[in-house]
């Protein structure tokens, strides 16, 4: 795909796509280059940014929550940790789960960190942000689950909480497309004005919630079932009516062991095609979800440590294909992610 | 082009009820209008016909009748395509063999007895090669082995096989760096593709834009036959060189990104296509809408 993408040096073309590789095969590649630089310095030839040309596409920024406590992501016209050869975007951030409703499920070692919050939402997200740091709330529609659900309540609640706690909110559904679009579309006439990221939208029911959130003035995320041709589709209706830098693409994650592979590789060919192909289609930024994944493994639920490897790596994984908004699930591992890419 | 017309198939609910009831007529009426709308061979596909070899026999006599053209007798089953094989009055085209090792031991062999053409795929026992060099790779060692047996390099019609775009984009461009390759590593080979599977997936009503133009791309490349849709009209247009200024533009858009701001919707739609085939722009359902 990028075969045709060339740079120059002393009037040769090579493609650019070995030296991407070059650098991703050799983490110290930075180190390896200095005596080349010494050289091109030294003969004044050329700086090695003068051997690249600058990519061409730039990720959209887009911007959640309401002004006073607006986070902006994405906006980077390089790959992910390529600063030598392009524009940075924001740095990722990263938001931890709460559940509207006390989760069911979850291991004692997970839920230990919100055993004093579990049933108040405004509680747990408040420690979230001011004892773990997280930059974001994401609030899980887990009630959605429950036999009487109440999408009036399920939106009045976010509102509430939305408005009481000093980060963005991002709304994530169960993920069964009437429900998710029924409690969505609900949310954001009530929610009007708060800016929420809010989704997934699938092919089955995007048009109703994106045209909601259009007119409440929120984002979306469109969810693709792990196939880039499938996310371009989606993106392309959704492009006919909905401002493309109010999208964050989740193209789905999953985690070490249970098919992170196939996540990369698309997160990874969809930064590509954005930042080097320039595909007007494909520039938005990417969300990783991964705490529940992580967390369904046996191996996260046996064992605490072993649990919170599982998602520090998942997520550290992803950030390093290309995701620019990370949903978690227990502080530490958030701590330890954070920690190695600052 | 060498056009082999794919519209017996055992896909196809009208053939299979007539191969079925041993019915010639909607056969027969099948062959004589493939054969009037120019192609050059009549594909005969009747499956594995694991119940059932003898059909291909009865199927080539009752198409023999009527029409005058060379046949392509396409099935995985080598009783069935020896069958078939022995009552061939023009000298057919088997299709297909492969380089995996059941096909070389049973297939193959019926190219060399019969003295006849030979479609060989590049498929083996370690499955559809995924890049050029490894297509190259796996042909090489078929061709060396069929010229074993008594094949020459002039009587393989060689398929590189092709993968619907909306599987995976990158096999269309492996495919045309394969055939600029191909005469190098084959040299007389002749050459052939299954030119539907590439819209194999697309939304129907863009199927045959997809097939066209590809068409019009391989045969750059001196592809020297394809399976086609006998009734899709432009495409024997296009491929009978009746329509130059879209050849041109195919070419050109080929060779370098195109503006489109100037093109007609017609053009626009075939460099858009263009662009997709090459891996220039992602692939989706809708890439004539962005």
């Amino acid at each position: 795909m990028v075969r045709n993408l060339n740079f120059r040096i002393q009037g040769v073309k090579w493609p650019r796509v070995q030296v991407v590789n070059a650098f991703y095969l050799n983490p110290r590649t930075l180190e390896s280059l200095n005596p080349f630089k010494n050289f091109l310095q030294k003969e004044a030839i050329m700086q090695p940014s003068d051997l690249f040309e600058p990519y061409k596409g730039e990720v959209k920024e887009l911007t959640i929550g309401p002004s006073e406590k607006a986070v902006k992501v994405g906006g980077e016209k390089t790959l992910p940790f390529h600063a030598f050869e392009g524009k940075e975007g924001t740095p990722v951030k990263f938001a931890l789960e709460v559940y509207d409703v006390p989760p069911e499920g979850w291991s004692q070692h997970l839920i230990s960190s919100y055993s004093d919050v579990l049933s108040d939402p405004i509680a747990w997200a408040n420690k979230c942000i001011k004892t773990y740091g997280a930059d974001l709330i994401s609030l899980y529609l887990a009630s959605l689950d429950s036999e009487n659900y109440d999408v009036k309540k399920i939106a009045e609640n976010v509102k509430k909480i939305a408005e009481s706690i000093s980060v963005p909110l991002i709304v994530i559904s169960v993920g069964d497309k009437d429900k998710d679009a029924k409690a969505l579309v609900e949310i954001a006439k009530v929610c009007a004005g708060k800016n929420l990221l809010m989704g997934p939208l699938v092919k089955e029911n995007f048009e109703e919630i994106a045209k909601a959130a259009l007119e409440g003035g929120h984002s979306i995320i469109p969810q693709s079932p792990l196939d880039i041709n499938l996310c371009k589709e989606l993106n392309v209706k959704l492009g006919k009516f909905f401002p493309k830098e109010k999208m964050a693409i989740d193209p789905l994650s999953a985690a070490i062991g249970y098919g992170i592979d196939y996540s990369f590789s698309i997160f990874e060919r969809l930064k590509q095609v954005a930042v080097i192909h320039n595909d007007a289609m494909m520039k938005n930024p990417i969300i990783a979800n991964i705490g529940k994944d992580c967390w369904k493994t046996k191996e996260a639920k046996e064992d605490k440590t072993q649990g919170i490897m599982w998602e520090a790596l998942t997520a550290f994984t992803l950030i390093l294909a290309g995701a620019n908004i990370v949903i978690m699930r227990h502080p530490e591992s958030l701590r330890l992610v954070k920690k190695l890419v600052s | 082009m060498i056009l082999i017309g794919e519209n017996i198939h055992i896909l196809a609910k009208v053939v299979s009820d007539a191969l079925k009831a041993r019915d010639e007529k909607p056969l027969q009426e099948l062959a004589l209008k493939q054969a009037q709308a120019g192609v050059d061979y009549i594909d005969l596909n009747i499956g594995p016909a694991r119940k059932d070899p003898d059909v291909m026999k009865w199927l080539v006599q009752a198409i023999q009748e009527v029409v005058k053209k060379p046949l392509s007798l396409d099935t995985t089953n080598p009783v069935a395509m020896e069958a078939g094989l022995s009552a061939c009055k023009i000298p057919p085209l088997i299709n297909s063999a492969s380089g995996k090792q059941e096909s070389k031991d049973k297939m193959l062999p019926l190219a060399a007895k019969y003295n006849c053409d030979v479609v060989l795929s590049v498929l083996t026992d370690a499955g559809i090669p995924s890049d050029s060099s490894s297509r190259a790779e796996a042909i090489m060692e078929s061709v060396a082995y069929a010229n074993e047996i008594g094949i020459p390099n002039e009587r393989i019609w060689v398929d590189p096989i092709m993968m619907p775009i909306s599987v995976d984009q990158p096999q269309a461009s492996e495919f045309l760096e394969f055939m600029k390759i191909l005469p190098d590593i084959s040299p007389g080979c002749k050459s052939t593709l299954g030119l539907s599977n590439i819209s194999n997936g697309a939304p129907a009503e863009l199927r045959g834009i997809l097939n066209r133009i590809y068409l019009a791309m391989v045969g750059r490349y001196n592809m020297y036959s394809s399976i086609v849709d006998s009734f899709d009209d432009e495409l024997i247009n296009l491929l009978r060189g009746k329509l130059p200024d879209i050849t041109n533009l195919i070419y050109k858009a080929m060779d370098e990104e195109l503006d489109i701001s100037n093109l007609s919707k017609k053009e626009t739609e075939i460099v858009k296509t263009v662009n997709v085939l090459m891996g220039r722009s992602l692939y989706s359902h809708s890439w004539l809408e962005t």
